[in-house]
């Protein structure tokens, strides 16, 4: 099985982005739309970001 | 001269400690009694998902406080809290989740010494314990050292939720004293 699929630590992380990007835009704004408009750009950054390390350690594990 | 088309800034709003201190014993009940009850439920579900999901990873052993001083340590010149916060420093962020994190606190006044004969044995009679003195006892080293050996890293992930959701309730503190957040750009009315 490919090892990003199999039972891993990392499927772990997504309530983590979920929670750490609502809960911060929470404490910066009140009305809802600007929370989750908030919320998702932080949770796209920091998944692009986990993702980026992810890959680059996959790729460096892998062939080199 | 008045700018039209600046935004409308409100004024701020008055200092809430007994807000604050709410919030501080369960997340997000600051906001629902100052009226905020969506943003205040948002708080509590989110900030207690992440602490319980991470002491779920960490088959419920990763929030503790002992006093694990040793030899050497009770030599420093340190106050004996400060001793074992440097022991187990994740307990400083755990900390500040509230309520849910307070029987740790109870087992570093109320329990013996981590490592001690005492103490060992009272945890290894489970069955003779009641709920608080089953939950978040402190661990002696040879069984974490099991724990962090056989979780393939869980038990690690799980303190590090724990820790984020107690910073996180920090920012929930805040909120609640210091009242509504107004954005950027002025906008915004209560939730």
């Amino acid at each position: 099985m490919n090892p990003l699929l199999a039972e891993s630590i990392y499927w772990h992380f997504p309530i983590l982005l979920v929670v750490v990007s609502l809960i911060y835009s929470a404490t910066r704004f009140e009305d809802w739309p600007s929370i989750m408009s908030e919320a998702l750009s932080w949770g796209s950054r920091m998944a692009g970001f986990l993702a980026t390390i992810g890959i680059v350690l996959y790729v460096v594990s892998t062939y080199f | 001269m008045s700018n039209a088309t600046a935004p409308h800034v409100p004024s701020p709003e008055k200092m809430d400690p007994s807000g604050a201190f709410l919030s501080f014993v369960v997340p997000g009940l600051g906001q629902i009694l100052q009226g905020r009850i969506g943003k205040g439920l948002l708080f509590f579900v989110g900030v207690y998902s992440l602490f319980f999901y991470g002491q779920f990873l960490g088959q419920w052993q990763n929030v503790y406080f002992g006093d694990t001083a040793s030899e050497a340590q009770k030599n420093w010149s340190w106050p004996r809290l400060l001793v074992n916060l440097y022991n187990r420093p994740q307990y400083a962020g755990q900390f500040w989740v509230g309520a849910a994190a307070w029987p740790a606190a109870y087992h570093y006044w109320a329990d013996p010494p981590t490592e001690s004969p005492q103490h060992r044995n009272a945890i290894a009679q489970p069955e003779k314990m009641n709920w608080l003195q089953r939950t978040q006892y402190a661990i002696p080293e040879d069984r974490l050292n099991e724990l962090q050996r056989d979780g393939d890293k869980r038990w690690d992930l799980g303190w590090v939720y724990t820790v984020i959701a107690g910073v996180l309730n920090v920012l929930v503190i805040y909120d609640a004293l210091a009242g509504p957040a107004f954005g950027r750009d002025g906008k915004g009315k209560p939730a």
